[in-house]
């Protein structure tokens, strides 16, 4: 499947857990929202409102909801656990917000890893990355002993390290200031560009700082 | 290695892993060794089946003093006796033994120095001797008899009789060669007949001459003295040999079993014997094999948020469990050429012991390939049970995500 995604389409989901609660305004949640390739979005809400259960959908971890995503009219619910591997490691990048890093390895063997998975790393382009967020000199040490806001540049590194359509950012500049924020919106969207893909972030307050997104509230 | 591999081996124990090896190792060893040792001691303990199944038994009443004081009766089987046998539940068949009626005298003829004896001839039902069909048959008119012998007579010949009377040794084949001459002669003298004898097998179970019925018959009908006799000893097929309830029918009988019955109980002994450690192997096979489906799931339950991440990543489910089943591999093949070398090693303590039996390669063959199916059963059983583990770790719990 290395034909590329154009249009991720939420039709009425809900959390399961929402599903007895009224509801506050959303622009998501029981409505048909379509994000489509090489757009840029930003999706706020308030805590609890969901963003991270709404991430979780759209890359297959989680399936309590009601509704349906469709991936270019596909119904995510038909996939197998292949298909989903094989969009996680073709069609849509993902930034956890708890950035799912190994720890007891290094910053640059984390990113490794993920070319042992996804096909390889252009490391002229992680090395100049980790340059401009003023990583480098972490490169080697293990994530685990890194500072949230070191860790957080390297998931984001990583997050870019793969062919994607669609990159999935879950509160990924939380621990960032606004410079290291700005740099890191900059090259998201340049890799973007790149290849193409839209920007999907996720905040409820600090967003990733990137140029005119079309916004949509939970 | 790679990263992956490196990061989903960082909680293994190479002491379970050990652990494991070595109890599988020895379930392979017991299970596989039992069964060679089986397969290759087969080869001693069936040397006479190609003649006499050693699932027969021959009985005979106890001779007493009334028997010698000319009560010969008292050894008969009546209709009675066999009737009350053949509802015994561990009887397949009953053959009766006929015997001669008349006089018999054999004399051998080898370089021109001869040999005589008094003979007699004993016949059971041919379904009973299971040498080939054309090798053991009479018709009248025909002028050669089958004769089958004890090995024990041909022993009796060559180590006690041969020597102190200056005649030669002599093999299985060379005296199946030899012509045997037979005289028979009605008890009163008055009919007579000549035959040629020719030593069709050797038996190990049957203390007697034996000759085809339908010879008995015919000989019989024609220089027997007409008064049917009740036969004196039977040959019965059974169901297990060495049963307790066999030695306690015959005892509370007061029958005997002739030949040599130990033949059939070591057998059976041995079958049991072989049985109950091949259950031990199989018990400790067993228990080796939850050792390993514990340490792994244990491994998987511990690396189950990193199994997870790396699933979200993207990593096929296959790449995932390569490392596991890697290890399952190196866990397994350990105890399997281990087992073998053991099972190698094991054959050279009696492979003395089989020598001249002839081809006896079938029981390393038969422990190998049951100590190999049982590694590769270990083996898949695991290997599936960690591709449902991985496939678990595929959806979310709590505390996956950190």
């Amino acid at each position: 499947m290395t034909r590329h995604i154009e249009e991720i389409t939420l039709d009425s989901l809900l959390p399961r857990v929402f599903s007895r609660e009224e509801l506050p305004y959303s622009q998501v949640w029981r409505r048909k929202v379509s994000f489509r390739r090489g757009a840029r979005y930003l999706v706020e809400s308030a805590s609890g409102g969901g963003k991270s259960s709404l991430a979780s959908f759209i890359m297959g971890a989680r399936r309590d909801y009601e509704g349906k995503i469709l991936f270019d009219g596909r119904d995510a619910a038909m996939f197998s656990i292949a298909d989903w591997q094989e969009l996680r490691r073709t069609n849509i990048a993902y930034l956890p917000q708890e950035l799912g890093l190994f720890p007891e390895f290094s910053a640059i063997d984390n990113i490794l890893l993920k070319g042992e998975i996804c096909g390889d790393v252009d490391m002229k382009r992680v090395d100049s990355w980790m340059e401009r967020l003023g990583i480098t000199s972490r490169r080697d040490y293990p994530a685990g002993k890194l500072s949230i806001g070191q860790q957080q540049r390297v998931a984001l590194i990583r997050s870019l390290c793969q062919p994607f359509d669609f990159i999935l950012l879950d509160e990924p500049v939380s621990h960032l200031d606004e410079a290291n924020n700005r740099l890191a919106a900059r090259i998201v969207e340049e890799e973007a560009g790149r290849q193409g893909a839209a920007i999907i972030t996720f905040s409820v307050g600090n967003p990733l700082l990137i140029d005119n997104p079309e916004k949509l509230t939970l | 290695m790679g990263l992956i591999s490196k990061l989903l081996r960082k909680n293994t124990s190479p002491a379970r892993l050990a652990g494991f090896a070595l109890s599988n190792f020895i379930g392979l060893l017991i299970i596989g060794g039992a069964v060679m040792f089986y397969i290759d001691s087969r080869s001693i303990w069936g040397d006479d089946e190609s003649v006499i199944n050693t699932d027969y038994l021959v009985v005979n009443k106890k001779v007493t003093s009334a028997s010698t004081l000319g009560d010969r009766e008292s050894t008969w089987f009546s209709e009675e006796d066999m009737a009350d046998l053949r509802a015994q539940p561990w009887v397949r068949r009953v053959g009766e033994f006929s015997s001669s009626d008349f006089r018999v005298y054999a004399s051998v003829n080898q370089g021109g120095r001869g040999m005589e004896t008094a003979l007699f001839f004993e016949s059971v039902p041919d379904s009973f001797v299971d040498v080939a069909a054309a090798d053991w048959r009479f018709e009248p008119g025909q002028t050669i008899v089958p004769v089958m012998i004890p090995k024990e007579y041909l022993a009796l010949y060559n180590f006690g009789f041969a020597g102190s009377a200056g005649l030669p040794q002599l093999s299985e084949q060379l005296i199946s060669g030899i012509p045997l001459k037979l005289y028979m002669r009605s008890e009163d003298g008055t009919r007579s007949m000549q035959m040629e004898g020719r030593i069709a097998g050797f038996s190990n179970r049957l203390n007697t001459v034996l000759v085809p019925d339908s010879f008995m018959q015919y000989a019989n009908s024609r220089l027997g003295a007409d008064g049917s006799v009740a036969p004196s000893r039977l040959i019965i097929d059974v169901s297990s040999p060495g049963d307790v309830a066999i030695a306690d029918y015959l005892s509370s009988h007061g029958w005997e079993v002739a030949g040599d019955k130990s033949g059939s109980s070591a057998a059976y002994l041995l079958k049991l014997v072989v049985g109950i450690v091949m259950a031990v192997g199989a018990v400790i096979t067993l228990l080796s094999l939850f050792v390993l489906m514990l340490s792994m799931s244990l491994l998987m339950e511990k690396n189950r948020s990193v199994n997870h991440r790396l699933l979200m990543l993207g990593a096929p489910l296959r790449k995932v469990g390569a490392p596991y089943d890697a290890m399952i591999w190196v866990g397994c093949g350990a105890a399997w050429v281990l087992s073998v070398g053991a099972l190698l090693a094991l054959r050279s303590l009696y492979a003395g012991a089989l020598e001249g039996l002839g081809d006896t390669s079938d029981g390393l063959l038969w422990g190998l390939g049951v100590s190999t199916l049982l590694a590769l059963i270990v083996v898949g059983v695991n290997i599936l049970s960690v591709g449902r583990k991985i496939q678990s770790a595929w959806g979310l719990r709590i505390g996956d995500a950190g």
